[in-house]
């Protein structure tokens, strides 16, 4: 009878310090976030590497993502021979959800894991405390610039997603369900509000940071060899995922 | 395999630096013949794996590896599930419920367009792509970490055939979980989607809980994405685990390849499926 | 009888192996040599059939390895045994399970004789009580002692030692190598032994093969290499230099 409850009690124990190590670790980034504290060239490298890393695999999914909604929606409004709302239905839970969660989740794995299998392999060859030893901040130096990266790009990718994904959407809808592609257009242009776009990009911004922390934390705490490399990045998956889903609908509620 | 023999190496070998456009090709072949290698590796494991369950040793061990990979995948995947659908039911609730508002006023059919929605989309796949991250770097580093300590070596040189060892009961697993955890998932995403209408909208719950609209095709439907990325997601992990090089960095490029490639394979087959389903619905 | 034939293996664009070939007569056992990064590892899993060259052939016992198989390669290696650099014990298996392994594999022997041959080379290799411990449990000279052990319950007629005695202090490595000698001496089998250890293998090993960079630069017996003029290999065998680094 005690074993369950010692097992709840240690697994609380070790949410309650992942918890607070992420809350420290948002602490010192926005200790050395300041312009003049940040590492240029390092930004400048981390967002090249993250663009040209992520964005193929963004695009598709977003392609993807777009042709399933519109599949999906396809399937009620034939029912109701609504064609007129296709572009409104799809649009709208593109934009608002479906467009921020699936590249948000996506730039998780591409990104955020790779980040956390670079770190995590940098902790464990030393590589970390080497930069200590030479009085340069690894948060400062490392962690900062990728996340900054990460909001900025994951937020680029997210508009250019939403286009993607409702440039893909209009051509199942053309191609798949016989709707013309102008009444799909149209349909978005004259039901859809700026709103319903900006609501994906706050999304977007608020997964970025997420994304960022959690997979430069749990990086930066790698311990026990190569194991423990895909045991950080698992921990990290996982931990941007339920971040994700969390968050958006504290912002979807939030916003309404 | 072409041979190579530079039995001389003080020959001189005259070489023009590549232009731009050859570079730009170069930049663009690389990865589509890395793609194209992935893929081939994929359906070769595939084969093997389904020539393995036909053909290989099935005894006490193989049980046990089953039983201990279902607990693996499943047992410490719940509470994960349990987090991520419960929340998308509550997120798709209430943007329904507020559009449904705005829009008709009427919430009567609520529940029942929920249960066919996560049904047919976003139980399988939602599921699936929690499992990806979740089972796929898990497969992928311990997998990977056997290849860098050349302990699949061992398996070989000791007569055991990697894929018959360590790729079936994983597949076989992570096969019957998918559709376990899929079926958990809509049960969870359901009721939280049942409280989330009652506490915004004021949906007795009993008109939530409506299946009069349920077919046979959401059925199907749902079952066959379970199925189809019951298959996927412990291919591509182990794929990308067993083809692990160059040490500690390898393992930890291996979880990556594996969450990216089990994502994308999971929405590529999404996509296929809904668009099959579609078909198949229009013709009926 | 081992035969190796214009083995060529070039990794990323660079040549890891060039044109070696050599052949291990039965019963004899080959010493490879060389400076670290010379392809002696990759040389041995060729020869096991774990890597394919880009050409050249491998006969064990006239059989083309290239030719078979997985399913065919899996018959040949009931006849090989291979010790592995870092031993690759299975982590997730105990001690006796680990040895046993090979031999629940071929599936020719019965519980009971499984239980009395790991019993037996537990008592050999000086474990007798490690039975139902874990390998990391175990020390780095326990564990390449158990790995020995897995290599040679099915007893192989030919045996691949990769590096024996790495990182083991001089106790435990002169340890190991009289467990190799035992195995020459008691059973005549044939053995290809890769070692940076000089000393040691000079006891158990009749002819030498020498690689540098991927080339063979010595072949021939342990007479042959006393008294070779190529000055590298002199270095080498003697463990002296007087030149400079590099």
């Amino acid at each position: 009878m005690i074993n369950p409850l010692k097992k709840i009690g240690a697994q609380f124990l070790d949410w309650a310090d992942t918890v607070g190590g992420l809350v420290v670790m948002m602490g010192r980034v926005f200790a050395n976030a300041a312009p003049w504290k940040l590492d240029g060239p390092q930004v400048w490298r981390s967002l090249y590497r993250i663009g040209v890393n992520s964005f193929p695999i963004v695009v598709v999914t977003a392609l993807l993502t777009g042709a399933i909604m519109v599949i999906q929606a396809g399937m009620f409004i034939q029912k109701y021979g609504a064609y007129g709302l296709l572009g409104w239905g799809a649009g709208y839970s593109i934009l608002r959800e479906v467009g921020p969660i699936l590249i948000g989740l996506m730039f998780s794995g591409r990104v955020g894991a790779n980040t956390t299998a670079e770190l995590g392999t940098m902790k464990i060859t030393d590589q970390v405390d080497a930069l200590r030893a030479l009085a340069i901040d690894p948060v400062r130096y490392l962690v900062v610039p990728r996340v900054i990266s990460m909001v900025f790009m994951l937020l680029v990718l997210v508009i250019i997603g939403d286009f993607a994904a409702l440039f893909g959407g209009a051509i199942t809808g053309q191609l798949l369900l016989g709707v013309d592609w102008k009444l799909f257009v149209w349909s978005i242009i004259e039901y859809i509000k700026l709103e319903d776009f900006t609501h994906g990009l706050w999304k977007a911004l608020v997964f970025g940071y997420s994304i960022g922390i959690i997979s430069c934390y749990f990086g930066m705490r790698t311990s026990g060899g190569a194991m423990g490399v895909g045991r950080a990045v698992n921990a990290s998956v996982v931990g941007s995922a339920i971040a994700i889903f969390v968050f958006d609908y504290f912002i979807t509620y939030a916003m309404h | 395999m072409a041979a190579k023999t530079t039995q001389n190496p003080s020959v001189e070998v005259d070489e023009e630096s590549p232009g731009a456009v050859q570079n730009f090709l170069a930049g663009l072949g690389g990865p589509i013949v890395a793609l194209y290698a992935t893929l081939r590796d994929m359906v070769r494991i595939l084969g093997l794996t389904f020539y393995y369950i036909i053909n290989g040793k099935w005894g006490a061990r193989r049980r046990r590896d089953i039983l201990l990979q279902m607990y693996e995948v499943g047992n410490r995947s719940i509470v994960f599930i349990a987090v991520t659908l419960g929340f998308l039911g509550m997120i798709l609730i209430f943007q329904a419920g507020f559009q449904a508002n705005r829009i008709t006023g009427d919430l009567s059919l609520l529940g029942a367009l929920f249960l066919q929605l996560l049904l047919r989309e976003f139980a399988p796949t939602i599921t699936a792509m929690m499992l990806a991250t979740r089972v796929g770097t898990g497969m992928a580093a311990q997998l990977g970490s056997m290849v860098v300590t050349e302990q699949v070596d061992a398996l070989r040189m000791s007569g055991a055939q990697p894929v018959d060892y360590l790729v079936v009961p994983r597949f076989v697993a992570a096969l019957i979980m998918m559709v376990v955890l899929t079926v958990f998932a809509i049960i969870v995403s359901f009721i939280a989607g049942a409280i989330t209408a009652n506490a915004f909208y004021g949906v007795n719950p009993r008109t939530f809980v409506d299946f009069r609209m349920l077919t046979w095709f959401d059925l199907w439907i749902g079952l066959a994405k379970a199925v189809a990325y019951g298959i996927a997601v412990p291919i591509t992990a182990c794929q990308a685990g067993l083809s692990v090089v160059g040490g500690s960095e390898g393992v930890g490029l291996a979880t990556t390849n594996a969450v990216v490639n089990a994502s994308l394979a999971v929405i590529v087959l999404d996509f296929l499926i809904s668009g099959i389903g579609y078909a198949i619905l229009s013709i009926l | 009888m081992i035969r190796v034939e214009n083995i060529s293996k070039s990794h990323l664009g660079r040549p890891v192996l060039r044109d070696i070939s050599f052949v291990v007569e039965d019963g004899s056992n080959l010493g490879l040599i060389g400076p670290g990064g010379s392809g002696k590892t990759v040389l041995l899993k060729i020869i096991c059939g774990l890597i394919r060259p880009d050409s050249g052939k491998i006969f064990i016992n006239d059989v083309d390895v290239m030719s078979l198989k997985e399913t065919e390669l899996a018959e040949l290696r009931k006849g090989l045994g291979m010790l592995f650099q870092n031993y690759a014990l299975f982590d997730d298996m105990t001690v006796s399970e680990n040895i046993a392994f090979p031999l629940r594999q071929a599936g020719t022997a019965s519980e009971e004789e499984i239980q009395g041959l790991v019993k037996g080379l537990l008592q050999e290799i000086g474990l007798p009580t490690a039975a139902e411990k874990y390998p990391n449990e175990l020390s780095g000279g326990m564990k390449k002692r158990v790995s020995f052990a897995r290599a040679v319950i099915h007893q192989p007629p030919i045996l691949f030692y990769d590096d024996p005695t790495a990182g083991l202090d001089p106790v435990t490595s002169s340890k190991i190598f009289r467990l190799l000698t035992q195995m020459k001496a008691e059973h005549g089998t044939t053995s290809i032994t890769v070692s940076h250890d000089i000393d040691g293998i000079k006891e158990i090993c009749e002819n030498f093969v020498m690689l540098e960079r991927g080339e063979l630069i010595f072949y021939g017996s342990r007479e042959e290499i006393e008294a070779t003029d190529i000055k590298f290999v002199r270095q080498f065998w003697d463990a002296s230099s007087d030149d400079e680094l590099g």
